[in-house]
């Protein structure tokens, strides 16, 4: 049994229920008054009230920009889903391109926005194209995963029963298959709608002429702080408004309420076998990199094949200059990357563990986490910049919290996966909290960790290229943008094979180390 | 509901064994006949492969050795025509259908006419009546059960493989079963293969019950049950189904410590 597949799934539904929770919610919008008001020459936070007055008073600067995105990210948001879509049926169809199609799609996800953008604005030039495209490629693999692992959760015997009427394959996928995925492909959609819409905004930050992205550059720009906490308030709001409709949506069709999804689970294979899909993947990249160039002819200054990169790497006169700027660059990325990252998932896990030895409080904790993780952080990156400065502290904050609400979501929901019959035999021997959190959650929960972790790789990449972009100007994700403007794409392909490759490694390590730990911890779930 | 006029098949099996990957030996080179419209109940210490020799009868899993023919058919043929129909040890309903619709489902994928009125007669049968539209997880285990053994009889198979149909039902709603499913299977012309744990409930049950070694599965005894039909509950008292009963349950304990020999001696 997978993860992921378990059935009964408790309903979480992102809903706050308990007065206490609205008095929390109270008065920490008053805190933030009181901030806004106090530190008003700082040029650091604006208060609601401040928010509400700018809303008010350009309510159609912003619906004219909100319009602009929401139209881009719902054409990324269906494009997106239906290769999701089509990707999910060939990989159900045709269980041993599974693994190829997973890794193909991980690859493409691990492709760093920041740099796809400039060079998606090169090839359509001006245009809606490059925010449609970041906002596709932002959701399809949100979706994907849930649906694969949807396509295998019904157990054995409702396809012994498809087949004991003599009926094939196509029968168990329009009977048994399908309907059996529909939870978890809403719950891929409910990620996806928002990250639709940050892929829409990044594409924006890449040149374009309208939208909320382009608004958030002018008013960063601009130090126009009222400015730039309404935007981010809207894209805020925007985000757990679409993760709340479409769980209202699921809630009418499905039976029960989404399952939660952490990660696809990993696959023990053969080293061979692993080496074998490896191999194709990286080859069906590096044709399809290549056959894009040749075949919609594009114009060799900008569009660098493999072997131009590795020329640019390793030949040319410059080579040595260019391998030394990209290292310093990702020398300075992976100081601010590392700590967050680390940071990100021990604050995820501790806060996860402390919750539940105050099972009151996780109640309110759990909705309030999953519609916080809905939340396109990377679109309140300009806001933890204002906050907490260009420097160190802002990028590891900025990066942490990326890392931080999936991963809560996930210690908690693994924390409740532990059996009811295995705490009675705990509490036959009258164990306390805190030998049942040790000997019996944790174990129980680091499945779950470690799928979180394993996401959170390109996460964190996708926060920290951002914010290096947008603010710090340090970093693999500022010299990226400046090889973008530059026009030096010589620099600019290489960095995203860079930051693709080291991506991709950075998910395979996490995966190794996960399958050695639950081999021990959790032997059922390899 | 019209009765099938086509005979129902006879199931052989040559030489049928199974052993699975990694080398665990399940049934071992069995030949066995069920005969045209009787109903046979294997029953057998758990584990010893009983389900897996129902499997293989049904061909959903393959053998290692020999071959099952039903009524000269293979199985896979049989299944194509509908001409079989399993009722699985765990009932298998689709959480999304309700009752009325899993057993829908089975005459659709059976490429049968969907007739509600039939449909309606069989959840009376199987006694859910007033639950027709329930959704399996407002159902109790045994009520599930239930649905399934409807489910398996709406497409009027040949051939009725059932895995311990009863396991979760409650003993009064079992005995009225036992009393009333002999009936259908009869009217409709199926030859039936049972699968229990029960002993009493394979005597009443049966025309036939093999009683099968710990695995791999081989055959003990075969014991003929000669009572009269319909059958009653009240007959498990008479001297002949008593005498039947203690029959099976001594050639049961008589395999087991067979099989436990080696060890004691050791």
């Amino acid at each position: 049994m997978t993860l992921t597949a378990e059935r009964g799934l408790r309903l979480l539904r992102p809903r706050i229920r308990r007065p206490d929770a609205w008095l929390g919610i109270i008065v920490v919008l008053l805190g933030w008054e009181a901030a806004g008001h106090v530190l008003t020459d700082s040029y650091v936070v604006a208060a609601p009230s401040q928010i509400l007055l700018y809303l008010a008073n350009e309510w159609q600067l912003m619906l004219r920009a909100l319009w602009v995105t929401l139209g881009n990210a719902t054409a990324g948001f269906v494009l997106g889903n239906l290769a999701a879509l089509v990707l999910a049926a060939l990989a159900s169809a045709w269980p041993r391109s599974e693994r190829v199609v997973t890794g193909l799609a991980l690859i493409v996800f691990c492709l760093p926005l920041v740099a796809t953008g400039p060079i998606l604005r090169v090839f359509f030039g001006p245009g809606n194209g490059p925010q449609i495209v970041l906002a596709a490629l932002a959701v399809y693999y949100t979706t994907l995963i849930p649906l694969l692992v949807g396509l295998r959760a019904a157990p054995d015997s409702w396809f012994d029963l498809v087949r004991s009427y003599g009926r094939g394959r196509f029968s168990a996928l329009v009977h048994v298959r399908a309907m059996a995925a529909l939870p978890y492909l809403f719950t891929g959609l409910q990620i996806a709608a928002p990250a639709a819409f940050l892929g829409a905004m990044v594409g924006e930050f890449t040149g374009s002429e309208r939208g909320m992205g382009v608004l958030t550059i002018r008013a960063l720009r601009a130090l126009d702080v009222e400015m730039t906490w309404a935007l981010a308030t809207v894209a805020t709001a925007v985000a757990i408004l679409a993760y709340l409709l479409i769980g209202a949506l699921a809630r009418r069709i499905l039976l029960e309420d989404p399952p939660v999804i952490l990660a696809m689970p990993t696959q023990a294979v053969g080293a061979s076998a692993a080496w074998r899909d490896t191999g194709l993947v990286v080859l069906l990249v590096l044709l399809a990199w290549a056959g894009a160039i040749w075949l919609f002819d594009l114009n060799a200054f900008f569009a660098k094949g493999p072997i131009d990169v590795v020329e640019a790497l390793f030949v040319d006169p410059d080579a040595a200059q260019t391998r030394a700027a990209l290292g310093k660059a990702l020398g300075e990325t992976a100081m601010f990357l590392i700590p967050g990252y680390l940071a990100g998932l021990a604050a995820g896990a501790g806060l996860a563990m402390l919750l539940t030895l105050v099972p009151a409080l996780s109640h309110t904790a759990m909705p309030l986490a999953i519609a916080l993780r809905s939340v396109p952080i990377v679109t309140t990156a300009p806001l933890v910049v204002l906050l907490l400065g260009r420097g160190a502290i802002g990028t590891i904050t900025l990066v942490a919290i990326m890392v931080f609400f999936p991963t809560l979501v996930a210690c908690l929901h693994g924390l409740r996966q532990t059996p009811g019959q295995i705490f009675d035999v705990f509490d036959s021997f009258a164990a306390g909290p805190l030998t049942r959190l040790f000997r019996v959650r944790i174990p129980a929960m680091l499945p779950a960790f470690f799928a979180a972790a394993r996401m959170a790789v390109p996460a964190s990449v996708l926060a920290i290229t951002v914010a290096e972009w947008l603010a710090t100007g340090g970093g693999i994700g500022s010299l990226m943008a400046l090889s973008a403007s530059l026009s030096d794409y010589d620099m600019l392909w290489s960095s995203v094979v860079l930051v693709s490759v080291l991506s991709a490694l950075g998910y395979a390590l996490v995966a190794f180390v996960e399958q050695h730990v639950l081999t021990i911890y959790a032997p059922e779930q390899i | 509901m019209p009765p099938d006029r086509t005979p129902p098949p006879e199931i052989v099996c040559t030489g049928l064994g199974k052993t699975f990957q990694g080398g665990t030996e399940a049934v071992q080179a069995l030949d066995l006949t069920f005969e045209s419209g009787q109903t046979t109940a294997l029953v057998g210490p758990s584990g010893c492969g009983k389900s897996t020799l129902l499997r293989m009868i049904a061909g959903l899993e393959e053998p290692s050795s020999g071959s099952v023919s039903i009524g000269g058919a293979a199985p896979l043929e049989t299944r194509k025509r509908a001409g079989l129909s399993v009722a699985f040890q765990d009932p298998s309903l689709l959480p999304w259908r309700s009752v009325h619709g899993n057993i829908a489902l089975a005459l659709k994928l059976a490429r049968k006419p969907v007739d509600s009125h039939s449909i309606d007669q069989l959840i009376q049968l199987v006694g859910l009546d007033g639950f027709a539209d329930a959704r399996p997880a407002e159902l109790s285990g045994g009520m599930r059960q239930r649905a399934a053994i409807a489910r398996a009889l709406a497409t009027r198979p040949g051939l009725l493989l059932l895995d311990e149909p009863f396991g979760a039902v409650d003993e009064l709603t079992r005995q009225q079963l036992a009393q009333d499913l002999p009936r259908i299977w009869e009217a409709q012309g199926t030859t039936t293969i049972l699968v229990t744990h029960s002993v009493s409930e394979a005597v009443l049950l049966s025309d036939r019950v093999i009683v099968l070694s710990p695995r791999p599965a081989r055959i003990v005894t075969d014991i003929p049950i000669v009572l009269p039909r319909p059958r009653t509950q009240e007959m498990a008292r008479d001297r002949t189904a008593a005498d039947l009963i203690e029959q099976v349950f001594s050639a049961l304990s008589d395999s087991k410590s067979e099989a436990e020999k080696p060890l004691a001696a050791q």
